[in-house]
């Protein structure tokens, strides 16, 4: 039943291979793109896998797809205007709502993680959102450990320098 | 130390450690006011990163997925299929003899309503309830892909008075469990979700130290839900989620 192995294979990873290629895109068109090739490249892909890259393989064709297509995102990165927007901060105390407040931190954060340089924003997601343990993150962006731990200390680095002191979620004493 | 610490202070919170610096950090941590601060700054942000929106494949791409799938450009390549299908065969095979291994299924007894009575108290004393904070089943749903070796239905309830609020990643038994929190007016009610050790239709209703518990199984799914709501609202709920 090749249909349904195919269902089996690629439909549950779906939702995360095009989160992934979301943000890595910034684009709801360019994700699909990406994700439709990197379904079409899956055959080819399944047979270079080891088994103990399961958790990894759709993020690892999915990421190859995109440098693939867009050769212009690896390395150079244009620079992010870190301090204009250390300025931007939300008014604190002028909207009493909590959750107001908190729904202003999650889209600020949205905004800050989007200025992130490819390779930091990339291990945010795989780590934060995905839950992919440091090992698993090298085997996507095909880096030692080393590397993506420093990454993702960098990046969070950045992100706590763009969002200064006030970045305190619903729930925290503030 | 402190440029020690701050170099293991990611790995640290990301659990990726070795125990003996985990230990000599926790001991450092202990004695510095400005790590531990930094700590506290990392955890705060990782809450409010993990609140990102999760994009997850619209229907149009799932089926044009679906059509792939069947289409005539798979069949041109049939000897790449072949090598598909015996891969994804043997890495199913693979993940359900370790999965087989691995899980000791809860059964329904008694000692579990008492865990999840005693979880869902802590969860409430804790204030932990969400590891996912959405009134969307369509974020809450892909959040525990990959976190959890089934996937748990979710569905928002609020057109009948049961809002969805969130989800989190829980244990029961030792083993991981999906908890899914709806609330009807400031009452909390817990979902506890896992796949059910046989499928005979048990169900369950007890009252705990004042909580209201119903169990049942469903499609293969171990349900516990846990509330300080009256027996009958809760009973409407269940069978608001049954529908």
């Amino acid at each position: 039943m090749p249909r349904q192995t195919f269902e089996e294979a690629v439909l549950p990873h779906l939702d995360a291979a095009f989160n992934y290629a979301r943000w890595l895109t910034k684009s709801d068109a360019d994700a699909e793109d990406v994700v439709q090739d990197a379904s079409l490249r899956a055959p080819r892909f399944f047979s270079s896998l080891r088994s103990d890259d399961t958790r990894a393989w759709p993020f690892t064709i999915v990421r190859n797809t995109w440098y693939g297509r867009f050769p212009q995102a690896t390395g150079a990165n244009r620079p992010t205007v870190y301090d204009d927007m250390k300025h931007d901060r939300p008014d604190e105390g002028l909207d009493p709502e909590a959750l107001v407040m908190q729904q202003q931190a999650v889209e600020k954060v949205q905004r800050a993680v989007q200025e992130l340089p490819t390779d930091s924003r990339e291990v945010i997601i795989l780590r934060e959102l995905e839950g992919l343990s440091y090992k698993e993150i090298a085997a996507v962006a095909g880096t030692p450990i080393g590397t993506v731990m420093s990454r993702l200390a960098r990046a969070r680095e950045r992100l706590q320098a763009i969002l200064g002191p006030a970045a305190t979620p619903l729930g925290e004493p503030s | 130390m402190c440029l020690e610490a701050g170099r293991l202070l990611d790995a640290f919170i990301d659990h990726e450690l070795g125990p003996a610096e985990s230990a000599d950090l926790q001991a450092h941590l202990g004695s510095c006011g400005a790590c531990l601060q930094l700590l506290a700054d990392r955890e705060s942000l990782g809450r409010l990163v993990r609140q990102l929106p999760y994009y997850p494949a619209s229907d149009q791409l799932r089926a044009k997925m679906l059509r792939l799938s069947t289409g005539p450009r798979f069949n041109r390549s049939l000897v790449a299929w072949a090598a598909v299908l015996a891969l994804a065969v043997s890495l199913g095979s693979a993940e359900v003899v370790r999965f087989a291994r691995a899980r000791h299924v809860v059964k329904a007894t008694a000692s579990v309503a008492d865990e999840v009575v005693g979880d869902h108290v802590r969860a409430l004393r804790d204030a932990h309830l969400f590891d996912v904070r959405s009134s969307d089943q369509h974020t809450v749903k892909p959040w525990f892909l990959g976190k959890l070796d089934f996937s748990p239905p979710v569905e928002d309830l609020s057109s009948v008075g049961f809002s969805l609020i969130g989800g989190r990643l829980d244990h029961v038994a030792g083993q991981p469990v999906a908890a899914l929190v709806y609330q009807r007016r400031l009452h909390p009610i817990n979902v506890y979700i896992w796949p059910a050790a046989d499928r005979t239709a048990a169900s369950d209703t007890r009252s705990i130290r004042g909580f209201q518990v119903r169990h049942w199984i469903r499609n293969g799914m171990s349900f516990w839900a846990v509330s300080d709501l009256n027996d009958a609202e809760l009973g409407e709920f269940v069978r608001a989620l049954q529908r």
